[in-house]
């Protein structure tokens, strides 16, 4: 064993049990597990410069720092209001895609013999609408959660409520993808209705594994 | 002094070792023990966080630097980050002046509410 390997191995346990603790992006996660780590490397390389045994001063580092159910609160937090923020942009950028689908379908209906039955055009003003009212909700959401927290405190349940924004919304986007794909067998214009139906669906799914992963981090406990 | 208290603090103090210049997250830790002179009670690792949110309510920038043989993500103040903790010094200082006005009187001569005047 090398004479850094105790006090990797201390460190590199904490940061494991820390980082299984932890849920959220994943990019924002390894950004926070990594700048602990080179905090923690950081701070035992100081006490052995003062002459500690190494592995005692991986053992200072780590308890200055805080065990992992001191930091984990502080943390998750963090990484809680990262999920809803990545959530709220995702519905942001893809809401208009629903609307703008919604706009080719009913510009094709126009110049066609055949029409979009009236209980469907009424649930795609519905889709449309609730789309909509998530993209505004979430660009609030966005506001809420940067420089707008300067004066604001943010709400604690305001993950939860992005949470099942984004759920709703991609809820809209199965429903419209369905309708767009029924819709492209009646239409003689079908190949753009085709890839509306899949731009529809591919926003479902990435929108529907944001907000899956914001209720996860939302019902965990922050400080 | 007690974590309790320090945490409610934590954002001024991590201002005021940025103002000097950006620096990364073990140094931050260490400006802050040493101007504190070790007194204050912190668990350090709670730093990070704190620095992830005032990054994201634009009170500091961060980007990758060189430090040594690493590199480190270096933290510095923004215009907004000044400009708050110009606030939190106004905010500290009418705190412990109003504190110790109730615990020195003698040393503190408190203005007498209106209707106590002799």
């Amino acid at each position: 064993m090398s004479a850094a390997g105790p006090r990797a191995d201390v460190i590199d346990e904490h940061v494991a049990a820390l980082s299984a603790a932890l849920h959220g992006p994943a990019r924002a996660k390894s950004r926070l597990i990594g700048e602990i780590r080179d905090g923690l490397m950081d701070t035992a390389a100081a006490h052995a410069a003062d002459g500690v045994p190494r592995q005692r001063a991986a053992r200072l580092a780590v308890r200055e720092f805080g065990t992992v159910d001191d930091l984990v609160p502080s943390c998750q937090r963090e990484l809680t209001i990262a999920q809803a923020r990545h959530t709220a942009r995702t519905v942001a950028l893809t809401s208009p895609f629903l609307v703008a689908c919604w706009y080719l379908a009913g510009s094709i209906d126009q110049g066609q013999a055949w029409q979009l039955p009236r209980t469907a055009q009424l649930v795609a003003v519905h889709l449309a609408g609730v789309a909509t009212f998530a993209a505004l909700f979430a660009a609030v959401a966005l506001a809420a959660t940067g420089t707008l927290a300067r004066r604001l405190p943010t709400p604690r349940g305001l993950p939860l409520v992005v949470a099942w924004a984004g759920t709703t919304a991609s809820g809209a986007m199965a429903g419209a993808a369905l309708a767009l794909v029924t819709a492209a067998a009646l239409a003689t214009d079908w190949p753009l209705l085709v890839c509306a139906g899949a731009l529809a669906a591919a926003s479902h799914a990435a929108v529907a594994a944001s907000a899956r992963a914001c209720r996860h981090c939302a019902r965990l406990p922050v400080t | 002094m007690k974590a309790d208290v320090v945490r409610g603090h934590l954002d001024g103090l991590l201002l005021a070792v940025l103002e000097e210049g950006p620096l990364h997250g073990y140094a931050i830790i260490a400006a802050v023990q040493r101007r504190s002179g070790g007194v204050l009670e912190l668990r350090t690792g709670t730093i990070y966080p704190a620095l992830n949110r005032l990054e994201r309510l634009g009170l500091l920038s961060s980007s990758w630097q060189s430090v040594g043989e690493r590199r480190r993500r270096c933290y510095a103040l923004t215009d907004a980050g000044r400009h708050t903790l110009a606030g939190e010094r106004t905010a500290w200082s009418e705190f412990t002046a109003a504190i110790g006005s109730v615990l020195n009187p003698a040393v503190n001569p408190a203005v007498p509410p209106p209707g106590l005047a002799p």
